[in-house]
């Protein structure tokens, strides 16, 4: 074009990636031209983009277009194939499978499905003078021939992973040149790598396989406002998708992240939500219809039944997502649901939680359960944020807020099914400004084993002279070493003033109160199947309680002001701590450990 | 960076009695998965792998930290290219009718009066920001109730024509405020005329495909470069085109014809102008050539230094103490009138102007080639005549032929085309028989080690 040198392109941004890959949905995040990341959506408008392919004759269907062949064509299509990455065939648990049939015989998992091979093209004489004289082609060579083709979860994985490329390579104009891809908490390294491998086949540019909490926090954390998260925090990152429950609680040390405890449950998710509206669109059908109707079906339901339970499928899709955007009553409207007979009838929000409380309490249990099993108390838990799609109700939210210290917020400030995908950009983004580093992201990756050293209890400072056996916390438990913190104290005059470090043990107090808790926001009157909270008269604050000394400081301070305390815990275990007044960093004291 | 959080306690001074306590070891680390994933893993895994402390770390992060402030400062809109979009504009420009956008100087509706061509597209992008904001038809509808938007049709005009790659380059093509014209160049000292040069071809570098263009140089630049510079500009490249002055298809008109006929008018004036471009760059360049003076002075330099040589090389014949025999006097006298003759013609020439040096170089050259197959073919009959320097009466062989003659070509080509004049004048004074093939041998043998190996008949 013209001179290169007058005119020279605009320094490219690396293009960026982030694919949040679910057991049911997907989604797909990109770094915008303002540099924030945004969830875009795929060419058929769709920002969660369903797992799912269906093989219907010579056509391939992905994403939510193969969902409706789920029951037409269930046994060539495809769905729920990601947690079987990097498994054996005997490995894989049968029962969870509703879709094509796996091969058995197959080291690799692989399916089975029928095709229509298109005709071999007939061999071409063109524009041969006896073109015109020879007998028509027979008409049953120009069909398609049934066919079977086998298909490896690998190899579906990869299809499946390249058609989100596509579309993110639509939305940016150029292909990303650096992707991070989510896997779930409990993926085996086994499991990590065959994902990897999929995508690379998919020709992604796998920078990373990112654990789904993980993105989570790094998701959220562009959201607050600070440019680095300030304390240390204990988070629980609650994952509800469309078919399994995922729970991780996190300790969060400026904005490194030490895994306290996981745990998941594979049973529980959106499609539970999905049952119980089934049920009650379906006792509604039945009351005003009186065609006998009982959703969800089993396998051995008429064909009637099967239709109709496949059609409100779809329908409930909508009247869910309905009833956690807006306050008002969501519809459900189905034509011919079932002898000819219309379905329409709405549901409100009080009514779906009254329906879903069960869920909220098991929901709610497991949470109670992971925390304790990370020995800890509900009420030691900072912060709670949720992810997938399922989170979205408010209900739950308002469950999960009960559960927990009133302070302690519910955080769904990015909307939660897009937060794993908004994680995954930013963390290719991270990762692709070490370039300017000139740091391999190998390197940075490689450099965390399985485990790290991390601090064992927390270290605070007492002040002399108080009779309170309470720390103040400086350093948390759980924070990877080495880990520097700095602290300002004010002094309120001069003189020489002191501190004590001491280490500490977190407990929990328990106050007794005589008057029952305030009124709760949510009235759920009509149901008290989860009001045990309100019998609760105890109010839980946790706290650290000193243990050991490990040494103390004395500054002259001139003038009142702010006493500057650092306290670096090394990786060896050594402390270091110096402390000085701010601005005279001339007189410190200091000791090592 | 280390954060400082404030603790939401106070000290005062420690009470009396008060001592430190004695140290002791924290208890030993845990260890515990970490997720590898956010801003703050990374740092620390970069002070891990580079080995820094904390402080070293604060330190670089710092300094990254400002060198990018600093460039967002570069790039950030209200502190970038200050000034511009911010001049005042003549009433001629405000003034214009937005139809008469063929005749529009776009640069000048955007401010970049001064930049034209090298206005990058960053330029381009502030300068139209700056110029929207500033006449925006709301925002005059604001100010004086006035409903006049022509200026701002023109901007936007603007706008669309210069970030159009192609539109952009149909512009600059015929950017009429920038002149093709050449002040007249014999009337010029040298200095001024490098200088007239100089700013001449970088502006018709400007149309180049290859960038960056070299520049037309000083007056005591190198050969090198010099011959670099005609070099480019003699195989210029130019994406130069004339699509801005097509003529308009009229687009309402149905006759088909009439847009073809319009259509083939304009390619054939493109290619004409293109065409008219083409040779008036060459014209311009030959013109430079004959009167550049570094031209002039590279050949005198390059003479003298032949001069130097060839006067070396005399020197050292004459003083192989042997008396200079008459041919070879004769010789030398030759080539003395020779050479005489070859300065005035040279003198002649270069007077006259560059392109007849270059012609009589070439007879020159030719006529020396000329005399060199004579004199070769001299040697070679005195050969012949000496029956291949074979015994009488026995006939030589058609290999033995064949062999001497290779070897007298190579010989002759080793030796300098005096040499070989030399070479003649021996062989045909010795005669016919041993005393020519003597003196074959001879030269062969001065050939020393370009001719080792070569010669086995006349060795």
């Amino acid at each position: 074009m013209v001179s290169g040198l007058l005119r020279q392109r605009k320094q490219s941004r690396e293009t960026i990636l982030g694919i949040n890959f679910g057991q049911s949905y997907a989604s797909i995040a990109v770094i915008d031209k303002e540099g924030h990341p945004t969830c875009i959506a795929n060419e058929e408008g769709e920002r969660q983009i369903a797992c799912a392919i269906s093989y219907v004759g010579e056509q391939i269907y992905i994403g939510n277009g193969a969902l409706p062949h789920l029951v037409k064509n269930g046994k060539n299509t495809i769905m729920g194939f990601r947690n079987l990455l990097g498994h054996t065939y005997d490995e894989v648990d049968h029962t969870t499978i509703l879709t094509a049939p796996l091969l058995a015989d197959s080291k690799t998992p692989a399916y089975t499905v029928d095709i229509l091979v298109p005709p071999p093209k007939p061999a071409s004489n063109p524009r041969s003078a006896a073109a015109s004289g020879t007998a028509t082609p027979n008409p049953a060579a120009l069909e398609p021939v049934p066919s079977t083709q086998t298909i490896t979860v690998p190899e579906v994985t990869s299809l499946f992973l390249s058609t989100l490329l596509t579309s993110a390579t639509d939305f940016l104009g150029v292909k990303p040149t650096a992707c991070v891809v989510s896997a779930p908490t409990w993926f085996t390294s086994a499991q990590h790598d065959a994902l990897k491998k999929a995508a690379q086949d998919a020709g992604i540019a796998v920078l990373q396989v990112l654990d789904e909490a993980a993105a989570v926090l790094v998701g959220y954390r562009e959201g607050s406002a600070g440019e680095e998260e300030k304390r240390d925090k204990k988070v629980v990152v609650l994952d509800m998708g469309e078919t399994s429950l995922a729970v991780s609680v996190v300790q969060v040390s400026e904005g490194e992240y030490t895994v306290l405890n996981k745990g998941r449950d594979d049973r529980l998710g959106g499609r539970e939500f999905d049952n119980l509206l089934l049920k009650h669109f379906s006792k509604e059908f039945t009351k005003k219809t009186k065609v006998a109707l009982d959703l969800p079906c089993g396998p051995d339901a008429s064909a009637a039944d099967k239709r109709a339970d496949a059609k409100l499928v779809l329908a409930v899709e909508h009247t869910k997502r309905s009833l956690s955007a807006s306050s008002g009553a969501a519809t459900c409207a189905v034509e011919s649901l079932k002898d000819g007979y219309d379905l329409s009838s709405s549901i409100n929000r009080l009514r779906f939680d009254g329906l879903a409380s069960g869920v909220y309490r098991q929901v709610g249990n497991k949470l109670t359960e992971v925390v304790k099993e990370a020995g800890l108390d509900l009420a030691e838990i900072d912060e709670i944020l949720l992810a997938g799609a399922s989170t979205l109700f408010t209900g739950l939210q308002q469950h999960l807020s009960l559960l927990v210290s009133p302070t302690t917020p519910v955080t769904s400030t990015i909307d939660p099914s897009e937060v794993i995908a908004i994680g995954c950009a930013l963390q290719a983004l991270h990762l692709e400004n070490l370039k300017d580093d000139d740091l391999k992201v190998e390197d940075v990756l490689s450099s965390t084993k399985e485990k790290v050293d991390v601090t064992s209890a927390p270290i605070g400072l007492v002040v002399p002279g108080q009779e309170s056996d309470e720390l103040v916390v400086v350093v948390d438990s759980g924070a990877p070493l080495p880990v520097r913190r700095r602290v300002a104290i004010p002094v309120e005059k001069a003189g020489s003033v002191g501190l004590e470090l001491w280490e500490g043990n977190h407990e929990v107090k328990v106050t007794k109160v005589e008057r029952p808790p305030i009124e709760k926001s949510e009235d759920d009157d009509e149901e008290d199947e989860d009001d045990e909270e309100e019998e609760d008269e105890e109010i839980k604050t946790p706290i650290t309680k000193k243990v050991k000394a490990l040494g103390g400081v004395q500054v002259d301070v001139k003038a009142a002001g702010n006493l500057i305390l650092e306290v670096v815990v090394q990786r060896n275990g050594g402390l270091n701590v110096k402390a000085w007044q701010e601005g005279n960093e001339s007189q410190v004291d200091s000791f090592e450990v | 960076m280390a954060s400082i959080v404030t603790l939401p306690i106070t000290l005062s001074p420690a009470p009396s009695g008060w001592s430190k306590p004695s140290l002791s070891k924290p208890s030993a680390p845990k260890q515990l998965p970490v997720y590898p994933a956010g801003p703050s893993f990374i740092g620390s895994a970069r002070r891990q792998i580079l080995q820094r402390s904390f402080e070293e770390d604060d330190k670089h992060i710092l300094s990254a930290r400002q060198k990018a402030d600093a460039a967002k400062e570069d790039k950030g809109d209200g502190l970038a290219f200050p000034g511009l979009g911010e001049e005042e504009e003549p009433s001629h420009v405000l003034s214009q009718d937005p139809k008469e956008w063929k005749k529009q100087d776009h640069y000048a509706v955007l401010g970049l009066g001064h930049l034209r061509y090298k206005a990058h597209d960053e330029h381009i992008r502030v300068a139209h920001r700056r110029k929207v904001l500033r006449h925006h038809p709301d925002k005059k509808a604001a100010q004086h109730g006035a409903n006049d938007d022509s200026f701002f049709k023109c901007i936007q005009k603007a706008h669309e024509t210069l970030t159009n790659n192609d539109k952009r380059r149909q512009f600059d093509s015929v950017d009429w405020n920038i002149e093709d014209e050449v002040p007249d160049l014999k009337s010029l000292s040298p200095e001024q005329f490098v200088d007239v040069c100089n700013k001449v071809f970088a502006r018709e570098g400007r149309f180049s495909k290859v960038q960056p263009v070299p520049e037309f140089g000083s007056l005591d630049a190198p050969k090198k470069e010099v011959e670099g510079f005609y070099d480019f500009f003699y195989n210029f490249d130019s994406w130069r085109s004339f699509e801005w002055h097509d003529k308009e298809v009229n687009e309402g008109s149905d006759n088909r014809d009439d847009k073809r006929f319009t259509e083939k008018k304009n390619k054939s004036e493109r290619t004409r102008r293109k065409k008219e471009d083409n040779t008036r760059l060459r014209v311009l360049v030959d013109d430079v050539l004959a009167l550049d003076p570094r031209i002039k002075r590279i050949k005198a330099e390059e003479k003298a230094a032949r001069d130097a040589k060839k006067k070396g090389t005399a020197n050292g014949a004459g003083g192989a103490a042997k008396p200079l025999t008459p041919a070879e006097k004769k010789a030398a006298e030759e080539k003395k009138k020779k050479e005489e003759a070859e300065k005035k013609e040279a003198e002649k020439k270069a007077l006259e102007a560059s392109k007849g040096d270059r012609e009589a170089a070439k007879k020159a050259k030719e006529a020396a080639r000329k005399n060199l197959k004579k004199w070769k073919k001299a040697i070679a009959t005195v050969i012949s005549s000496s029956n291949y320097f074979q015994p009488e009466g026995t006939a030589p062989s058609a290999s033995v032929i064949e062999k001497q003659l290779a070897e007298l070509d190579s010989l002759v080509e080793i030796l300098e085309p005096e040499e070989v004049k030399d070479l003649k004048e021996k062989v045909e004074k010795a005669g016919n028989g041993q005393p020519a093939k003597d003196a074959l041998v001879e030269k062969a043998k001065a050939t020393g080690e370009k001719g080792a190996g070569k010669f086995t008949e006349f060795a």
